[in-house]
Formats: C-alpha cells, structure tokens, sequence
C-alpha cells in the first residue's frame, strides 16, 4: 500500500486554503465591515502559514506571517479592514499560491514589492485610526496549562508558531515539561510528548488565548487560569529575562498562580462559534483513485450485463436469480459512484468571484457577479472540463455584454453591471446560465460579420437561435476592439467544441438594450448512463434515455406514406424523423414494424426510425477511438454482454439534423 | 546514515534536523548509540531546528542515561539552536544537568 507524498498533500491543501482565503477577501470587499470574514481570512492566513512551515515551505510561511500579522490587526481592530488592504492580501495571495507551486523559484523581488504594497495598505488605513486603540485596557495575568494531542506533529501542528503567538500576546514565561518524553528505543519521533505551562501577562481577552489554539482544540487539553496582576502582590512576574511589566510585582515562579477565575473545563472548550470536528467523518481521497474505482465498477457493469445475458439464455432459475441479484448490487454500486464522483459547483463557480472582480479593474466598469444553485452537483469530470468554456464566457459578458458605466447610466440602468451565474438540475443534465444585463448580441453586426466571412450566404433566412450560434465558429468576432479579454474570436469556437466534447449543447438568448443568456446543458456524467438500446440493420445502438421521450411504432403504411417527407404527427404536432437505416447505410431491408424513437433536447424533438428497440441497458461510456474522434454522430462507445461494441448516439447532433431537415421542407415547401 | 568509525563518536546531525527528517535522524542515532558508549552530537552543519529534535535530544539523553552510556553535545547550544530552545520553553526550569547537556553550563546569552 502506498501513501500520498505529504508535499503532494500539502499542496493540494494549501490550494483549497487559497481558495478559501480568496473567497473570504472578496466578500469582505463587498462588506469591509465583516468581522466573520475578516476571521475566516486569518484563520485560512494562520494555517496556511503554520502548514507551510512544517512541511518546510520556510518562504512561503515567512511571507504569510506578514499577511497574517495584517488580517491579526484588523481582527483586535487596531486597523481596519479596507479596499485597498484587500486588494493588497488579494495579490499576496496569488504569491503564495507561486511560493507552493515553485518554493525554490526566484520570487524575493515580487515579494518584497507585494510586502511593501501590504504596509502601505495597512499604514494607510491606520491614519486616523490609532486614536481608537491608544488607551489600552488594564492587564490581565493568565496561567495557560496545555498539552497537543499526540499526533499533533504528524498531522501538521508545529508548536513553536502557537507558543511565538502567545508570545505576540503579551510578556510571556513558557515552560516545557519534558517527563513525559520516553527514551530514544520506546520513541516514536513524530508524536508529541512535551506539554507546557505558560504564565501570560496580557491586554488581551481570553478569547484571543483560545484563537491561539483554534485548530486543535477539539483534540487538545487547555486549562487557563486568570488573576489581576496588580491585585495581590503574591502574583509571579511573568518574564524572569525581561523586564516585568510595571504591574508585575517579583516573586517566585515557583510559587503556583490563585486562581480567580476556574480554570476552563477539560478537554477544552470551543468557541462559541466553533462547530464540532468533522475531521473524522471525511476522507481525502486522490481523484485518480476514484477514476480507477469507477473504471472497475464500468467493467463490473459490463460483466454483469454478460452474466444477464447468459442466465437469461438459460432455464437455470437459480443462476437466474443470483443473476438478478448481482445486477441490482451492481446497479447500487454504480448508483454509489455516481455519488461519490458529483461535486458542488460552488468550486467552479468561486473561481469567477475572482475573475469578475480582476475584470471590473482592468475595464473600469463597475461589476457585480451573482451566483446561483451552488449545490448543484456535476461530475467532477465535467466540472474541471467546464471551467474553461466558462471563463471565456464570462470574460465575454465582462468586457463586450456589459456597458461602461457612463452608456448605462444614459441608458437609465444601474452604474453596476449585473453577471449571474447559475446552476440547476434538469433530468439528466445540468443547466448552467451566463445571464447579462448589458448591451445584448447586436444581431445585425453579427449577420453582417457571417455574411462578410462567408459563413452563411447574404440575406440567408435565419432563426435568431441560428444567427446567435454563429459567434461560436472560429475566428467569429463582432468586437469593434481588440482587448486583452476579448475581441480576437478566439475561445467562442473552443467553449463550443469543449461542450460537444461534452455531449452539451449551447442555448442563446438575447435582447438588444437588456442584455444575454446563454445556457450550457451538460450531461451529469461522462461516464455511466442509462441507455436505450436499440436494433438498425445488423447493428446495435445506444439512445442515451435522459434524451428519450417516447417511443411509438411505424406501420409500413405510414412509412410509404411519409416517404418524402420524414414527418410523423404526434399529438397534432409534426415531429421530423431521421431513418436511421438510410443514415448508416446499412444496404439492409426494414422490418415490418418499425419503432420510431422520440428524442429531444429542450423544446427540440426529432424521431429517430430504428428497426428494433432491445430494451434499456446500463451503458458504460468508452471514448471513441482518434481515427473516430470527429465522427459527429457518435459521442461513444459501449462493450455490451457479448462483448459486441455499440455506438452511443449524439442526441444533440442528431437533434440538429432533424430540425435542419424539417427547416429545409419547409422552405421547400 | 551518519559514517560509523568505530573510534568516531561524533554523530553529525543533518542540516536539517527537523520533522522533516526525524525519523530517520532517530533511526541513525539509535543504531549509533547501539555501536558507541559516548555520542558527541555534532550540530555545525545543521541550520534548521525544531520542537521535534529537541524532543529527541531529551530521549536520546534518556536513553544513555538507562544504559550507562553518555552523550553530549559537541558545542553549547548557541544562535538558532538556542532560540529555538528558548522559543520551546525548555530554557526556563532547567535543572543543572539540563544546563549541563545543553549548555556545557554556560550562561544564557
């Protein structure tokens, strides 16, 4: 069995500590005055940097000391929190993510510049603001008992931060007892042995002891004990080295510190706002890991499909019934991985807070980013490949779809331009929305360009829908300029390639003077769904069932009679078909009662005319191979029981053919 | 793996002695003490300290202290090593063959 590289783990880590350390600076930018994210941020500040130093990122931990000590001022509201703090810590923070990826990398100059930004910050905003901390409140003489859990080293805990932070407290006398400590053969030198006793004289509540030891305290034993110092004249001196504070009377450290307060209970108490570990309940484990495991349970899927199909063949009612029992274990279990592989998107979405945020200083527009349906969860195969399509999405609305500030404001619209990002589920697929109140797609400018380009022939008639996913073919752009956002026609092409990678489609909506939506529907999953499967000529086909609507039968009459046409009615409505025997070539005959299998995407509907329909079938999704890749009628392939390969169909592509194809006999006529 | 001459009894401590490295810093040090009646701890070339070697130290010492062996250290405890003594609590309290091991009985600078 092997284990993770801690470095590895450390990263992975800090990573998400930066994450969530950008996420507590941009609300706190948003509301300067919120003193939970002013101490979620030093709370993500304060571990990173003691992870960093005991995984022996030394310049990384050095750095954040400074960010940290920042945040620590805000927090005892010495400073206070402000824009230009944030932005300052902000870019401090794309530092450190530098100082975690590349620790030996050439970054002193960059950092004392940022560290230099950071003072001004700080030292700007304490301009006017010392008069609120100058009469500092009367002194308090604590006796600190604690002892880290045994692990506590192994698991990233250096001790030497926690005592330099009581330290930063007041004047302080630490003693470590060391009868704990077994010899060097009974040692295991990771765990911790040593406890301390510390003697605190200090300004400060005991709630900032408490903050000290924020991240084990759950696990830790903590007693502090108070006593005014400049009461009884029994009370120790703090600090035999230094020079007592002026209300520290000399006596004997020895002498054991009366208590006025009782000591706080053992183990120790959380804060008030602190919730229970949950440390036990999750396990981290590599995304690799879980591809492997779903790997595992595809191949089981396909064993099973095999097994069915041989207890079917067979009059053995007992292999039959252990057959059936393996297929619904086999059914949970993929039911359980699907689980396990969906992610919130709130992780892609946090990024954009960020992004929009970037882009609102380098346009000079004022920009506000709504999110939505955070818990909407996606594989995360199709999160981390959604990312990308997003952001240029995003930048899009950012410098092209929303106005400056002076044009909406003459528009009669707010100063701010909105961007809301949303998720929801919808069947099988989730539906992500890129909504703007900005300018709209200018219709006419995109006709124009598509004309001049050669992409559709002039005063070609046109669905809105149609003429808006023109800005999705290479090279197209409307942009007047060319800006370092956008403007080049490069990324719409590559957000519409990824999403039919991704069997998505893309929905545009737009209207001049109130702004765009454009919609991305993806599939939940990449790698397992339920598919229909179906019989043409000698071959077998998957119908992804998310996409199936109805399925009805197609008399040889009706077929001679729609020869020509391709149309069935259905329900008063004309739904265009596509025989599925002419489309493969199959050079086969029909069978006498053909199916048609109603498919749609959205408001689109499209029968598709197989000759059989075999039933539903658990379908695990194999890429198709290079030399097939651009084959844009399949999106897969599946091993089916016997071991036969059966291509999954592209219910978006085909989809499309049929609304073309209905699109030309109606202009035909 | 420090070098075991038989007639060296310095045991030279890495250059980063800390959480890092301590397992196999203990490993080393209790193989060595197995060969050695007398380990000199040679910390010149070590630049990186931490709560994790001091422990050890303190094992080590009681170690040699079970089985009639000594140990000591090649040069006080001075600059980094000091602070991070300091720093850990284990300067305050110190009985004098603490002071002794640690620092050859000297003052604390």
């Amino acid at each position: 069995m092997s284990f993770p590289d801690p470095i590895e783990v450390f990263r992975t880590e800090a990573a998400e500590l930066l994450e969530q350390i950008e996420a507590g600076l941009l609300d706190l930018n948003v509301n300067l005055g919120d003193k939970d994210q002013v101490d979620a941020v030093f709370r993500g500040l304060h571990t990173l940097k003691g992870s960093g130093a005991m995984f022996g990122f030394e310049a990384l931990a050095a750095f954040t000391h400074h960010c940290e000590t920042a945040f620590d001022r805000v927090r005892k509201g010495e400073v206070p929190a402000t824009q230009a703090l944030v932005t300052a810590v902000l870019d401090a923070k794309d530092h450190m993510r530098a100082l975690v990826e590349t620790p030996n990398g050439d970054h002193e100059a960059r950092g004392e510049h940022l560290l230099a930004s950071l003072r001004q910050a700080v030292d700007g905003s304490e301009t006017g603001h010392a008069s609120t901390t100058a009469a500092g409140p009367a002194l308090t003489l604590y006796k600190i008992r604690f002892s880290l859990p045994q692990n506590a080293m192994a698991n990233g805990t250096n001790p030497l931060p926690l005592l330099d932070e009581l330290r930063d407290l007041g004047e302080c006398r630490i003693t470590a007892d060391r009868s704990a400590i077994p010899a060097l053969d009974q040692l295991f030198p990771t765990d911790l042995h040593i406890s301390w006793t510390v003697e605190l004289l200090s300004a400060q509540p005991r709630s900032a002891i408490e903050d000290v030891f924020i991240f084990v305290m759950d696990e830790m034993e903590l007693a502090i004990e108070t006593q005014e110092p400049d009461a009884p004249a029994s009370t120790p001196a703090v600090a035999s080295a230094a020079p007592a504070p002026q209300a520290a009377p000399e006596a004997s450290v020895a002498e054991p510190v009366r208590a006025v307060v009782p000591a706080i209970a053992v183990p120790a108490s959380t804060p008030a706002d602190a919730k229970p570990s949950k440390a036990a309940e999750n396990v981290r484990v590599p995304a690799e890991k879980l591809d492997e495991l779903m790997d595992r349970v595809g191949e089981l899927v396909i064993a099973q499909s095999r097994l069915s199909q041989l207890a079917g063949g067979s009059g053995d009612l007992q292999l039959r019934a252990v057959s059936e029992d393996v297929e619904r274990l086999s059914g949970e279990l993929r039911d359980t991985m699907m689980v396990l592989r969906m992610v919130p998107v709130t992780h892609l979405f946090s990024r954009f807070r960020r992004l929009v945020h970037d882009l609102a200083h380098e346009t000079g527009k004022t920009i506000e980013l709504i999110t939505e349906g955070e818990t909407t969860e996606v594989d995360k195969s199709v999160i981390e490949r959604l990312a990308d399509p997003l952001v240029h999405l995003v930048r899009n609305s950012c410098d092209h779809g929303l106005e400056p500030p002076e044009e909406r404001l003459a528009a009669g619209k707010d100063k701010a331009g909105h961007i809301l990002l949303s998720a929801r589920q919808q069947g099988g697929e989730v539906i992500i929305t890129i909504k703007d109140d900005g300018r709209g797609i200018n219709k006419d400018r995109v006709r124009a360009k598509a004309e001049a380009s050669g992409l559709i022939p002039a005063n070609a008639s046109l669905s809105d829908q149609d003429l808006y996913q023109l800005i999705f073919q290479p090279g197209f752009s409307t942009a007047q300029t060319v800006t370092n956002l956008s403007g080049r026609g490069v990324g719409m092409d590559v957000v519409k390639r990824t999403i039919d990678a991704l069997r998505g489609t893309i929905n545009v909506v737009s209207h001049p003077g109130q702004g765009s939506e454009i919609s991305l529907a993806i599939p939940l999953t990449l790698a397992i769904i339920d598919g229909l499967l179906v019989r043409v000529g000698s071959g077998r086909y998957v119908i992804p069932l998310s996409a199936v609507e109805e399925c009805l039968e197609l008399s040889i009459e009706e077929d001679m009679r729609s020869r020509g046409r391709s149309f069935i009615s259905l329900r008063d409505s004309l739904v265009p078909f596509i025989r599925l025997r002419d489309l493969f070539r199959t050079g086969t005959k029909p069978d006498p009662f053909q199916k048609v299998v109603v498919i749609s995407t959205g408001s689109e509907r499209v029968g598709l005319v197989v000759d059989q329909i075999i039933g539903d079938h658990q379908t695990v999704i194999k890429a198709m191979s290079k030399l097939h890749h651009d084959v844009a009628t399949f999106s897969g392939a599946t091993i089916l029981g016997d071991g036969d390969v059966a291509l999954i169909l592209d219910v978006g592509h085909l989809v499309s053919e049929g609304q073309q194809q209905e699109a030309h006999l109606r202009a035909a006529g | 793996m420090p070098a075991l001459h038989p007639t060296d009894n310095h045991f030279a401590l890495p250059a980063n002695a800390t959480l890092r490295t301590v397992t196999d810093t203990h490993e080393d040090l209790l193989a060595f003490m197995a060969f050695h009646d007398t380990t000199v701890l040679d910390w010149a070339e070590t630049t990186q300290f931490d709560i994790s070697l001091l422990q050890l130290l303190e094992a080590a010492r009681i170690h040699a202290g079970t089985s009639g062996k000594d140990i000591s250290l090649a040069e006080p405890a001075t600059g980094l090593l000091l602070d991070t003594l300091r720093r850990s609590g284990f300067l305050e309290g110190m009985s004098a063959a603490d002071a002794q091991f640690w620092l050859h009985q000297g003052e604390i600078q």
